[in-house]
């Protein structure tokens, strides 16, 4: 997930993780790339920020074919 | 930006009563008697059979993700032990009081491949590692603690007292030292941890050797004491070089 996205709404990991029903070290590790969240959370995520989904992830090719 | 990564948060309420019915069930276990281990067993497997069905909701996705994919190791592990046991075992003819011991060393295996699975999973490599060196360097500091308390009270000075403190932090401080370094260098403190735990290995083995422990336990002692070193420094050792904040503690109970 861009991590600008939030700073671009001036809001912290913290604040996401309670808009969104999560723990901080789940946001944390979206925007890692550690973890990719359920389509429930990713939907709740852009609709915090008031974009579409495909807006806030990236695809890694690598890891898509992996 | 959050800055947060030094704020220490408390463990959620079922995280803690768990924590506690484990650490009361081992205690009373030890000095009490052997039937309290079950009181261990409601808290280290009680949370995550409640959340299983669904009684208990405690948990976000990311961590029952994580639990769950640790389960799937624990089981690789935990069934390959008991394989191993019991092959060892029926090749020898053994009765059921010699297996208790081997019993004892297969859910000691079984549990600490959940629990640092789980953690390397949720946490990332950097802040476990740097949870488990404090979580060590923390015991050392008590049973550096108790050994002076036991050894000092008979002819104790304040400068003997303070004498015997400077010499156990020598033992306790590096553990802490390293616990800072985790994030910034996870490469370097990888192979510390390598290093400290082959140290662990060579001082303790000849002693563990000299009392004549019986192989299950002094197995189950080093699946404790070095497992979770090796296995925090071979994942800070595969970790890449970008930075990682840390995040507030899981409830990883069962």
């Amino acid at each position: 997930m861009r991590r600008h996205r939030r700073q671009l709404h001036d809001m912290t990991q913290q604040e996401l993780a309670d808009r969104v029903g999560v723990t901080r070290q789940t946001i944390l590790s979206i925007e890692k790339g550690r973890y990719n969240p359920s389509v429930g959370l990713a939907i709740r995520i852009a609709q915090t920020f008031g974009v579409p989904v495909e807006a806030l992830f990236e695809i890694d090719r690598e890891e898509d074919h992996g | 930006m959050a800055r947060q990564a030094g704020r220490i948060a408390l463990p959620p309420l079922p995280g803690l009563v768990a924590a506690g019915l484990v650490i009361l069930g081992v205690l009373l276990w030890m000095f009490v008697a052997e039937g309290f281990l079950a009181l261990a067993g409601l808290g280290a497997f009680g949370p995550g059979i409640l959340r299983e069905l669904g009684w208990l909701r405690d948990h976000d996705e990311f961590q029952r993700q994580a639990a769950h994919r640790a389960g799937y190791h624990a089981y690789l592990i935990g069934g390959l032990a008991t394989a191993f046991v019991v092959s060892a075992l029926r090749s020898r003819g053994a009765t059921l009081e010699d297996s208790s011991d081997w019993v004892m060393l297969i859910l000691v295996a079984l549990w600490t491949t959940w629990l640092f699975s789980a953690l390397l999973a949720y946490w990332g490599p950097r802040k476990t590692a740097s949870v488990i060196l404090s979580v060590f360097g923390a015991f050392w500091a008590v049973f550096v603690l108790a050994s002076i308390i036991g050894t000092e009270s008979q002819d104790a000075t304040v400068v003997n007292m303070l004498l015997a403190s400077l010499m156990g932090s020598i033992v306790v401080v590096p553990f802490f030292v390293l616990a800072r370094m985790a994030g910034r260098r996870p490469r370097g403190t990888g192979v510390a941890l390598l290093a400290v735990a082959a140290l662990f290995l060579l001082m303790f083995a000849p002693a563990w050797a000299a009392r004549d422990f019986k192989l299950p336990s002094l197995l189950a002692v080093a699946t404790l004491l070095i497992v979770p070193l090796v296995a925090s420094g071979i994942a800070l050792l595969r970790e890449g070089p970008q930075s990682e904040e840390g995040g507030a503690p899981p409830d990883m109970a069962g």
